[in-house]
Parts: C-alpha cells; sequence; structure tokens
C-alpha cells in the first residue's frame, strides 16, 4: 500500500510556508541537540517527523513554540521572522502555532467545551477571561464549531477526564483549532493512544491538513503510520536533517538507519524501536547519544 | 529447553540440575560501610532520647509514688455534672462559639493564603525575587504560634472571640499557603503549558490551568485545616478568646473537675463530628 497522496498530490494552493526554519541549532552543554536544521512544512500538508529518541525532534517543536530558546537560526510562521519580533508582538506571531502534546494537556475537570474555549483564550481580555462562566457567547460558539470540526460536539459538556484518550486527543485538537492557528506542531500525537484511536487522530490531522489549509507537522514513531497518512516525511538523525522527501520513497535502509540502536549493531529494525513507544518517549532530550561518528553519507 | 533440542536422555537429570544451580554472590563493598552508618544512626538516636528523658525529668516512679493524687482527683470529675442550666446549656453555646472561631479563622484566610500560595509556588511565581519574599512572609505566619497572635490581638481588640479569629486567621494563612503551594509544585504542568502555547496570559494559564488542576487538594487541604482550625480555637479560649476552652479552664480554677469532664465530653462530639465531616466532603471530592 503506497501512501495516497504523496507531496505532489497536495492542492495546489499548499505552496505557502506555513512553518519555515533555516540553520535552527541547539546546544545542552557541548552536545548539539539541534545542528543546523532546514526545512519547510507547507500550508495543506502533513509532514511526518520520524527519528530515534535523542535526534532532536521534540526539540525542534519546542523552539518553534518558544518552550525553549535555539542558539542560532531563524524560525518564520505565515511568513513573519519570529526572531525579529520581542513581547507581546512575538506572542501574538507564535499564535499562529497551535502544539498538540503526547501527554494531551487538558484539564479533565472541566468540560471538553471549556477545554476547547481556553484555545482562544488569548481574544479575550479582563473579567471574561476569569472562569468559563463569563466566557463570551462567541467564544462559545467558535469552540463548538471546533469540537464539531473533530467530531465531539455531542459530548460538548461531559468533563475532559470521562472522555477516551482518543477522544481527549480530538478534543485538544479542537482546541488548537480554537486558537485560530495556520500550523499545528503535533509532539508524539498518538504515542499513548491504541490502535484504532491513533488511527482516527491520524486522519483527522490530515483531513485538516487538506481540508482546512493547515501546515501540519507531526512526530511520529511509527513508521508505518507516517507511510499510511504523511505527504512528506523528514528524518531527523542526531540533530541533522538525514531525509526530507516523500514518505513513500524512503527506503527500508534509511528507517533503519534513522531507528539504528546507538549502542552496537545487533541490526535492529523500525518496528522494534515503534512498539516500545509509549511511555518511554518524552525523556527523549536526556538519552544521550552514543559517540559514533556521523554516517550522513549513507543515506542522504 | 536444551535438553529438549539436543536429544539426550539426561534431560531429566538435568533440568533438576538447574533447578538447584548456583552462582557465588558477588561481594558488595559497601556492606561494611552501611553497618558502620546504621550503627551511627542508631547510636546518635540512642543518644538524643536519653537526653531528652533528663531534660524532661521524665521519672516513673515519681508517678507510680503520687498515684493518690491522681484517684483524688479523677473521684472529683466523676461523675460529670449534667445541670442543664448551669453546665450542658453554657458548655453548649459555648461550643458553638468555638466552631465559629474555627470557621472564620479558616475561610477568612483563604484570600491571603491563596494569594501567598500562588506567589510563592516555582511553578507559578512571577519572579525569583517574588517567590522568596513570599515564602518569607508564609514562614513568619507559621513560625508564630497561633497563642502569641492571640495575645497580640486581644492588647488590641480585647478579651474574646474576635481575637482569636484574628488570630487563626494569620496562623492558618502561613500553613495553609504552604501546603497549596506544594500542591501546586506537585500537580502536572502540561495543561498550564499547553496554554502558554495558545499565547494565553499568565493569569488566565492560572484560572484556566494550574487553579482548576488543583482543586481537589485545594479543598481537601481546606477541610483538614478546618478540622485542626476548630482544635486550636478551643486552646485560643483558655488565653480568653471565649468559647468552651474559656469554660473548661475556669471549671479547672474553680476545681469544678465534675465540670470539666461534661465540657470535654461536649469538645469530643464536637471534634468527632467535624471529623466526619470533612472526611465526608473529601471523599465526595474525589469521585
Amino acid at each position: 500500500m503506497a501512501n495516497a497522496t504523496p507531496g505532489a498530490g497536495t492542492p495546489a494552493a499548499a505552496s505557502a510556508a506555513g512553518l519555515r526554519v533555516s540553520g535552527l541549532t541547539k546546544r545542552f552543554g557541548d552536545r548539539a541537540v539541534l545542528d543546523g536544521v532546514d526545512f519547510e512544512v507547507r500550508r495543506g500538508e502533513l509532514v511526518a517527523f520520524l527519528g530515534a529518541n535523542g535526534s532532536g525532534k521534540s526539540t525542534t517543536l519546542k523552539c518553534v513554540m518558544g518552550l525553549t530558546e535555539p542558539d542560532a537560526g531563524s524560525i518564520e510562521l505565515d511568513g513573519r521572522r519570529l526572531d525579529a519580533l520581542r513581547g507581546q508582538a512575538l506572542v501574538e506571531a507564535r499564535r499562529r502555532a497551535a502544539m498538540v502534546f503526547q501527554k494531551i494537556c487538558l484539564v479533565p475537570r472541566r468540560t471538553a467545551l471549556d477545554n476547547v474555549c481556553a484555545g482562544g483564550l488569548s481574544r479575550v481580555r479582563g473579567a471574561g477571561s476569569v472562569s468559563p462562566l463569563f466566557f463570551p457567547k462567541d467564544l462559545r460558539e467558535e469552540a463548538m464549531a471546533c469540537l464539531d470540526r473533530v467530531g465531539l460536539a455531542d459530548r460538548a459538556l461531559d468533563r475532559a477526564g470521562r472522555l477516551s484518550g482518543g477522544q481527549q486527543q480530538r478534543v485538544a485538537i479542537a482546541r488548537a483549532l480554537c486558537q485560530r492557528a495556520g500550523v499545528v506542531l503535533a509532539d508524539e500525537p498518538v504515542s499513548a493512544l491504541d490502535p484504532a484511536a491513533a488511527e482516527q487522530v491520524m486522519t483527522l490531522l490530515v483531513d485538516l491538513a487538506h481540508d482546512e489549509g493547515l501546515a501540519v507537522a507531526a512526530v511520529l514513531h511509527q513508521p508505518d503510520l507516517a507511510l499510511r497518512h504523511a505527504d512528506r516525511a523528514i528524518g531527523l538523525l542526531r540533530g541533522r536533517i538525514a531525509y526530507d522527501g516523500p514518505m513513500s520513497a524512503m527506503s527500508v535502509d534509511v528507517q533503519e538507519e534513522l531507528y539504528r540502536p546507538d549502542h552496537g549493531a545487533d541490526g535492529s529494525e523500525p518496528a522494534g524501536s515503534a512498539a516500545q513507544t509509549p511511555g518511554a518517549t518524552s525523556r527523549e532530550e536526556r538519552v544521550a547519544p552514543g559517540p559514533r561518528p556521523l554516517v550522513k553519507g549513507t543515506i542522504a | 529447553m536444551t535438553a529438549v533440542q539436543t536429544g539426550r536422555p539426561a534431560s531429566a537429570g538435568r533440568d533438576a540440575a538447574d533447578r538447584g544451580a548456583r552462582l557465588p554472590v558477588p561481594v558488595d563493598a559497601s556492606r561494611g560501610r552501611r553497618f558502620t552508618g546504621w550503627t551511627l544512626a542508631v547510636t546518635a538516636l540512642v543518644v538524643v532520647h536519653v537526653l531528652a528523658v533528663q531534660g524532661t525529668e521524665f521519672e516513673l516512679g515519681k508517678l507510680v509514688d503520687g498515684w493518690q493524687g491522681m484517684a483524688r482527683f479523677v473521684s472529683q470529675a466523676f461523675p460529670p455534672s449534667f445541670n442543664w442550666d448551669k453546665v450542658v446549656l453554657p458548655g453548649l453555646e459555648a461550643t458553638l462559639v468555638t466552631l465559629w472561631i474555627g470557621l472564620l479563622g479558616t475561610t477568612l484566610s483563604v484570600p491571603f493564603a491563596l494569594l501567598l500560595a500562588i506567589l510563592s509556588s516555582r511553578t507559578m511565581s512571577p519572579h525569583p525575587v517574588v517567590y522568596q519574599v513570599a515564602r518569607a512572609i508564609l514562614s513568619f505566619f507559621r513560625a508564630v504560634p497561633d497563642i502569641v497572635f492571640a495575645l497580640v490581638f486581644v492588647t488590641a481588640v480585647g478579651l474574646g472571640p474576635f481575637a482569636g479569629v484574628l488570630a487563626l486567621i494569620c496562623h492558618n494563612t502561613g500553613v495553609m499557603g504552604k501546603l497549596w503551594a506544594e500542591a501546586m509544585e506537585e500537580t502536572d504542568q502540561g495543561p498550564e503549558q499547553a496554554l502558554t502555547t495558545t499565547g494565553a496570559s499568565r493569569v488566565q494559564r492560572i484560572f484556566h490551568a494550574s487553579l482548576p488542576m488543583v482543586i481537589p487538594q485545594f479543598v481537601g487541604l481546606l477541610m483538614y485545616r478546618f478540622d485542626v482550625n476548630v482544635r486550636s480555637s478551643l486552646v485560643l479560649g483558655l488565653v480568653g478568646a471565649g468559647g468552651i476552652g474559656l469554660l473548661i479552664n475556669q471549671a479547672i480554677k474553680t476545681f469544678r473537675f465534675d465540670e470539666m469532664v461534661t465540657y470535654i465530653i461536649i469538645v469530643l462530639i464536637l471534634v468527632i463530628v467535624v471529623d466526619q465531616l470533612s472526611a465526608f466532603i473529601r471523599r465526595r471530592l474525589q469521585v
């Protein structure tokens, strides 16, 4: 089964870059987690980020979201360069990107609707933003529409904690929509979900990219999911781009290289590293890579 | 397994040997050090307890010699006095005052405790300096006993329940602020981080992520503090803050030990009721 929509199949209007990153570099101590990363995510496409733990996928997303400061490089969101902006202007520009987390990060005691409304808080000021009781009507109606878009309008008044994992992740995606983001960054959005829920969430993300023209970047640990859903794949290996092209054109050799364990050459396959993802994933940055030299020539 | 694969007839004997197999245990280099450590810790504990026994003039012989004194005291205390007009009714009325002191002391300290808790929790404090200052304020209110606050307020507002309420507000702000700050530091920061990425302001993040995440813990701690404060207000009554503590004090001073026992029975019932109530509310919150 080849990818249904490889890069060429995306709508023509999708050529505009939602997110453009160039020369992104980040060091923790003397270890370069990101070493001159360049890539682009266009509107209307879903790009899968693949790579072993510690390859720099999550750090890349965190730099874009401002959760980590990069040491060098530029980030362009919807045509605006973030490094040129400061203070409130930077917050405004960053609001064009929304993040979807592996740990979902909803408030379990609040209703699904209130959680979605929270995505639009930056548009509400003053007393209206203190309690869900005072949320303006138009925000609540917009949030309802976002919930409807992810297929959960009928669960709007249920507490988020009562929904299943897959439903919660869809509520989190609705929150991103309510933020009116043009770029969605998903950090292992389906790692904590069962296969059926993962499939549903991935389908939703692809639909949002293709139908609503969002630029979606998703860190995935399952190459087969990427193969089925992503328009394009970017492979990261020890902080550098090792592959950038259609997922269907990514050879098994490349996949093996991306996921090869750092210690020993015991010929592991990517499926093995994908199977162990739940739970062990968010510690990515703390896992030190082995001292092996770069073998860039073998893949790119 | 291996025996089956090689097909040797001695498979049964081999399995048995596997089950009884032994391996030398590696030498644990730190064992001696750990033993020394434990010995030192136990010795130190014994020494401080000996010092404590001396420091408190702890002497069981004295207790045995003086048993008649206790017997006389107890014989005067029983049976308790159940005179409705002179003992039970005033006792119940005073108990209500004690309850009100504990209630107001708890609820009126909520705004101060909440503000200081937010400022002094590592995860929510706006600035390291603010964090340190807020922590210092909480430490001060915690370090000064409520009874000292009561004596200070008595000089301003005179003897009575009002001074007790003010004292409890001060002390409870310190304790509850600290407990709440710790609860906030321990909760999942995910939703707060998620709201940061949506561009929500600090105040919005507090009201829509941090606080809703900690409400169950907050209310649980609040109920616990209510329970403690009702008992504290008893002690405050002993120094003149009113309530049933005052009646107990008066009963002792006038050698009416039978009345004292009646008041203690009333207090016992009050404490059980408050404890049950707070346990009930905490249970309901967890669902």
